[in-house]
């Protein structure tokens, strides 16, 4: 057993049980955190499979961004513990089939065909190789996410002016 | 770099951002929005015109000016001009947003111009976001907050969830081929389009474009989002959006180039269930946009046959069908927009008595719905004949007779329309709808054009063969 894939089978270890445990959390801060942690495991996970830049990216913007915003959302909005099941066991059996026929077939096409294993080309895609093959091949495609991003922009600012607006609507109607 | 083959996109880029523009002026008129948006339709669509028979590879070949692009571009620049000529009265959003719904109608306009013309994966992914986030904002636009934002909701997370999988198709896609370009992609997968991973791949990409079709199983925002959306707007979705969605998927599905496969046999499953679902769901409908919108998803199933077909044939039926869905939908709408004209739902007893209060709208609605029914002489009785017989052609039988099947439970609903126009009397007195000169001039045009061209298609039908030649 190599480094790289002792390494690997750690990360394994920490992304999946990090995983199980935001699932299984009722608080729903304790999940977001328990997520982060799996975020970093991925983030790790894709440096060792030599995408530095992406490793980069999954840590800023998803375990950065994206899981401090939930975490604004979750203490802006007062969610309601849930004491009782999260779903009814009607909706548990379909879940329990799909997952143990997931099952049998990973372990079907891991095991099954020990002739068909394929190793994967070790490729680096360095942060500057990979800026450059973006913003010289696809420069379009960077283009139309610019423009995307200016529609999100119109439409935060759209809904966000909505919410003012009504609150000072209310707030004529009940001086 | 040849910037004149990309003068339309350009055009319509420039249009936008004078409307970002615009909405950061204070407002002196009222009316000066609808005026410039006009004019900037209108110049749009006689630029696509004049650009029609540009050609070349553009951006490193991730762009493919063709005239089966160039056809398309025609026919959304003409949506717009046709959906903008609509918002004279446009009560449906506050007044304060026009400068913005204008600006998002240009901006999705040009999103699915780039959609017709991508030949790479990622520009076709970007683009058919963009055209989808400024949909989600339009949606949010409606003056009714409440109805307006359940409805962008519901139609954004069904969307992000049917990009979510076509963006894990695209994954398998590369991972089973380890190719991005179209024209590379034709001369790989008809030779494996029968491996497992590769036609689930191919299925799972194509869900993204079923979404913008409003195809089974992508279906379920279109009723809400129809219901919900400003009216000016469910026309713009229920024309443009679908013809964009026609055009890529024609693109794609021809780049499998895969004949009696399983991809043919799983495309014909989800045509069939998506016009029987919409047909039986449109026959209990009371909501006037919510039957179209059932009506859109029926008609969908039917444009899929011809795009299943894989055929010269079967392409030129689809680009014609595309066209007169565009006619068709369009006139329903121009109703729907007439006789609501504080920008609610109509439901269908609103229709009641309209061929006394205004006989030509009345007449409108009844060619366009005759259409939609594929009665003739109208242009969708031609655009179904075409269909079919391209089919038949294949020899798909039984999928052409469960398709007559459906026809003839839409006629149910459709002549129900007819009846509420022509036959019911309306219980209270309603004021006739208003229609300005020049709205009597396109009602008219359009009412001609739906009817000489279901005589006459033979012109169309030759601009839509060179125009599929390009894809086989």
């Amino acid at each position: 057993m190599t480094l790289y894939s002792l390494l690997f089978y750690l990360l394994a270890i920490i992304i999946l049980a990090s995983t199980v445990m935001a699932v299984t959390r009722r608080n729903l801060v304790h999940a977001i955190i328990y997520l982060v942690v799996s975020f970093f495991g991925s983030a790790m996970l894709f440096y060792l499979l030599g995408a530095p830049f992406l490793a980069a990216i999954e840590v800023i913007i998803y375990a950065g961004a994206i899981m401090i915003l939930f975490l604004f959302i979750v203490m802006m909005i007062d969610v309601d513990r849930h004491k009782e099941r999260l779903f009814p066991i009607r909706q548990c059996l379909p879940a329990i089939i799909f997952g143990l026929v997931y099952a049998a077939v990973g372990l079907m096409v891991t095991f099954g065909h020990s002739g068909s294993k394929a190793s994967m080309p070790i490729a680096v895609a360095t942060p500057n190789a990979f800026g450059r093959f973006v913003f010289e091949h696809h420069w379009l495609a960077v283009e139309i996410v610019s423009l995307l991003l200016l529609v999100a922009l119109i439409g935060a600012l759209y809904l966000g002016r909505l919410k003012i607006e009504k609150s000072a609507a209310a707030g004529k109607e009940t001086p | 770099m040849m910037w004149q083959q990309f003068t339309p996109e350009l055009y319509h880029f420039a249009a936008a951002l004078l409307f970002t523009a615009l909405s950061m002026t204070r407002r002196v008129d009222n009316r000066r929005d609808y005026w410039v948006a006009l004019s900037l339709a209108g110049g749009g669509l006689i630029v696509c015109l004049a650009a029609v028979r540009a050609e070349g590879l553009l951006f490193l070949n991730t762009y493919k000016v063709d005239l089966f692009a160039q056809l398309f571009k025609v026919l959304l620049s003409m949506g717009l001009f046709l959906v903008v000529a609509l918002c004279s009265e446009l009560n449906g959003v506050a007044r304060r947003w026009h400068s913005e719904f204008y600006l998002l109608l240009f901006t999705c306009t040009l999103a699915m111009m780039l959609l017709v013309s991508s030949v790479h994966l990622i520009s076709i992914y970007v683009s058919l976001e963009l055209s989808s986030y400024s949909l989600y904002v339009l949606v949010a636009l409606r003056r009714d907050a409440a109805m307006g934002t359940q409805a962008a909701l519901r139609y954004f997370l069904i969307g992000i969830f049917s990009s979510a999988i076509m963006l894990f198709g695209l994954a398998l896609l590369y991972a089973a081929t380890g190719l991005t370009y179209l024209s590379d992609l034709v001369q790989v997968l008809p030779g494996v389009i029968d491996q497992p991973l590769v036609l689930v791949a191919v299925v799972l990409t194509l869900g993204g474009f079923f979404f913008k079709l409003a195809l089974f199983p992508f279906h379920f925002w279109a009723p809400d989002v129809y219901v919900g959306a400003p009216n000016q707007l469910a026309a713009f979705i229920a024309t443009a959006s679908k013809v964009a969605a026609v055009a890529v998927l024609l693109r794609v599905v021809a780049a499998t180039g895969g004949q009696e496969t399983l991809l043919v046999d799983s495309l014909a499953a989800l045509a069939i269930i998506s016009m029987t679902v919409g047909n039986l769901a449109a026959l209990v409908q009371k909501d006037f946009k919510r039957l179209l919108a059932y009506s859109s998803i029926a008609q969908a199933g039917y444009v899929l046959i011809g795009i299943l077909c894989m055929s010269p044939e079967g392409a030129d039926a689809a680009i014609f069908y595309a066209l007169a869905l565009l006619l068709m939908k369009f006139t329903c709408f121009l109703a729907v927009v007439k006789i609501a004209a504080d920008g609610g739902n109509p439901s269908l007893d609103a229709l009641a008595g309209l061929h006394r209060r205004s006989p030509l709208l009345a007449l409108a609605l009844m060619m366009a719905v005759f259409a939609l029914a594929g009665i003739p002489p109208t242009i969708g009785f031609t655009a179904k004949l075409l269909v079919f017989s391209a089919a038949m052609h294949k020899g798909y039988l039984v999928l052409v007779l469960i398709a007559m099947f459906n026809v003839v439970i839409s006629l149910y609903y459709y002549l129900l329309i007819v009846k509420a126009a022509y036959l019911t009397e309306p219980a209270v007195e309603t004021p006739a709808p208003v229609l300005s000169l020049s709205a009597r001039a396109l009602t008219t045009a359009l009412i001609i054009a739906i009817v000489v061209v279901g005589f006459y298609p033979n012109p169309l039908i030759v601009m839509a063969r060179q125009a599929s030649s390009s894809l086989f």
